[in-house]
């Protein structure tokens, strides 16, 4: 099942340009994710996944182009970070004076308390605090770490960290949450149990489409391994600057765009899947976007009409 | 093979060996300028090391004790000095670290303020302070705060740039993300300065209170160097020298009730 049925975005971008001097980056590149989407975004390196990633951060707005997202219910210009988006990197996520459980409730502190509060309504704030902190270790509980809540990032494993540090965006419930290769650093083994974890966040998408209600997590995922983006994403977007430019009139290259934007088989969190089947799908990407040889148009393999 | 670890208690002996020594050394150099001069005083032996003690401990004849009112004197201006030091230089740096004009506005003078010698500039502190409290704290002061600002400007410099947009997308204000990221982050760093700029803080007092002082450890110092009563003065340096001690060893107490995080972290 895609969870694409309903109109409702979470994400836009709408001819997202960037260019770092004589260095094109992105080409009016045109992304719309709805609310519940997993998107594996891939791409070869250099073509602009973490330049698009922080443009959607709001971080570094790109030069042209728009990227709205959902903030207080309605789609609005991310031209600053904020509580709407969350972000996981692939180290600095967590921050090292805090113990796991602190880190998880600290977005909910900022979130919905003021330093004035915390200063000068101190009972209040006392309150407050132990009703995160219980948030945050049900949550820890949720993903796998209730034994570890009271140790300090350098205390953990890199897969601990991860986890905490996915655990720590997804609590404030924003409407899109973006990993930058978050699992760029661990073995093969934490990887896996961390992509069985997202899995059963998207389990619980599927829950509540079922009911009719608004899909809770919304996803996109870089990854440079293609069998952990089929594997996570419910929906592949391959980013490269291997198009037919000349065919569009351009006589140099001006830069990446979506060329590859297609569903993506779904799994169940348990289920572990056989990755042969899949050849097809990777020699496509492969071709598609990896392969400076070959040059296609790049709608040729957008499958998803980006501005449905 | 290199740093390999040795037990607690044979470290102890070690050490506590290395201070005998040193104390047996100096035995033996005094005695042997006593066989020389008997009335040395240049490097007093025992017994007259007991008399400068008594010296100082007992009421002279305007029925004060030195070592009480040198250590409120000496005391009272290091701690307002390093006191106001402390604040300023930490409010200095975590504005230039955290504010971009104010950066380009004060770098080029704390740059150039980091590096004049404060003994060299004791007469420009005379001028404008005169020689009472105000000169001690505003030359201890002025002293500590360029290194203190640079060191915290510098500490918050290399945070690196993904924790603080991450604390934006919990929703944290500028305010949080310096008091509640920032802050916290370099605390442990600007406690280590400050421990660092005690040495230097100390220095400046003690040359200010030999120029003009008329109490106080340095005052104390050159005058009875120049009555060359070193019983004296080897005592008070025994006591500076455990004085800078204890004031760094709870330094780096607060450090680790403070930031319990930062111990793991460099270990």
């Amino acid at each position: 099942m895609i969870l694409s049925d309903q109109n409702n975005f979470g994400l836009q971008c709408q001819g997202v340009s960037h260019w770092f001097g004589e260095t094109k980056v992105l080409f009016d590149l045109n992304l719309n994710v709805h609310a519940g989407q997993f998107v594996a975004l891939i791409g070869p390196s250099g073509c602009g996944k973490s330049t698009l990633l922080r443009a959607i951060l709001g971080t570094h707005p790109p030069h042209r182009g728009k990227i709205l997202t959902l903030q207080n219910g309605r789609l609005a210009n991310a031209d600053r970070p904020g509580r709407d988006r969350g972000i996981v990197y692939q180290k600095y996520s967590l921050y090292p004076f805090l113990t796991a459980l602190d880190n998880v409730a600290l977005g909910l502190k900022f979130d919905q308390t003021t330093t004035a509060f915390r200063w000068l309504n101190w009972a209040g704030w006392g309150k407050k605090r132990r009703e995160f902190r219980d948030r945050a270790a049900a949550f820890l509980d949720k993903v796998g770490l209730g034994q570890a809540m009271h140790l300090y990032p350098s205390q953990m494993s890199g897969g601990m960290q991860q986890r905490v540090a996915i655990a720590q965006a997804l609590i404030m419930e924003p409407e899109i949450i973006l990993l930058d290769e978050p699992f760029g650093a661990l073995d093969e083994a934490t990887r896996e149990e961390l992509q069985e974890m997202l899995l059963q966040f998207y389990e619980e998408n599927k829950e509540a489409m079922a009911e009719g209600e608004k899909p809770p997590y919304t996803l996109i995922i870089v990854t440079h391994e293609l069998n952990e983006a089929i594997r996570v994403g419910d929906r592949l977007v391959g980013l490269s600057q291997y198009w037919d430019w000349k065919a569009d009139g351009h006589d140099r290259s001006p830069g990446a765009t979506v060329v590859y934007d297609k569903p993506a088989p779904v799994f169940r969190p348990d289920e572990r899947p056989d990755y042969e089947l899949f050849a097809d799908i990777r020699r496509e990407i492969r071709q598609v976007v990896y392969n400076p040889e070959v040059l296609q148009r790049r709608d040729e393999h957008v499958n998803l009409n980006p501005t449905s | 093979m290199i740093r390999r670890p040795i037990t607690r208690s044979w470290a102890v002996v070690l050490g506590c060996l290395s201070v005998l020594l040193l104390l047996a050394g100096y035995t033996w150099v005094s005695h042997r300028q006593h066989q020389v001069n008997p009335d040395d005083t240049t490097i007093p032996n025992w017994s007259q090391l007991y008399e400068g003690v008594k010296k100082f401990t007992q009421p002279d004849r305007k029925e004060e004790r030195w070592i009480v009112e040198d250590s409120i004197a000496t005391g009272r201006r290091l701690f307002f000095g390093l006191g106001l030091g402390v604040v300023f230089g930490f409010a200095i740096g975590m504005m230039m670290g955290c504010i971009t004009p104010i950066e380009a506005f004060l770098q080029p003078p704390i740059l150039l303020l980091a590096k004049v010698p404060q003994t060299a500039a004791l007469a420009v502190y005379f001028v404008f302070f005169g020689t009472g409290m105000e000169m001690y704290v505003a030359m201890i002061a002025f002293g500590i705060i360029p290194a203190l600002a640079v060191t915290v400007h510098l500490a918050i410099k290399d945070l690196p740039s993904e924790m603080l947009d991450k604390a934006y997308t919990l929703g944290a204000s500028h305010f949080e993300v310096a008091a509640e990221v920032v802050l916290k982050q370099i605390l442990p760093k600007f406690i280590d300065a400050v421990r660092l700029a005690i040495g230097p803080a100390i220095v400046f007092l003690i040359a200010a209170e030999m120029v003009v002082g008329d109490v106080g450890f340095g005052y104390r110092i050159r005058l009875q160097f120049k009555l060359t009563n070193m019983n004296v003065v080897y005592p008070y340096l025994v006591m500076l020298a455990f004085f800078g001690f204890a004031l760094d060893y709870g330094l780096r107490f607060l450090r680790a009730k403070l930031c319990p995080w930062y111990q793991r972290d460099s270990k």
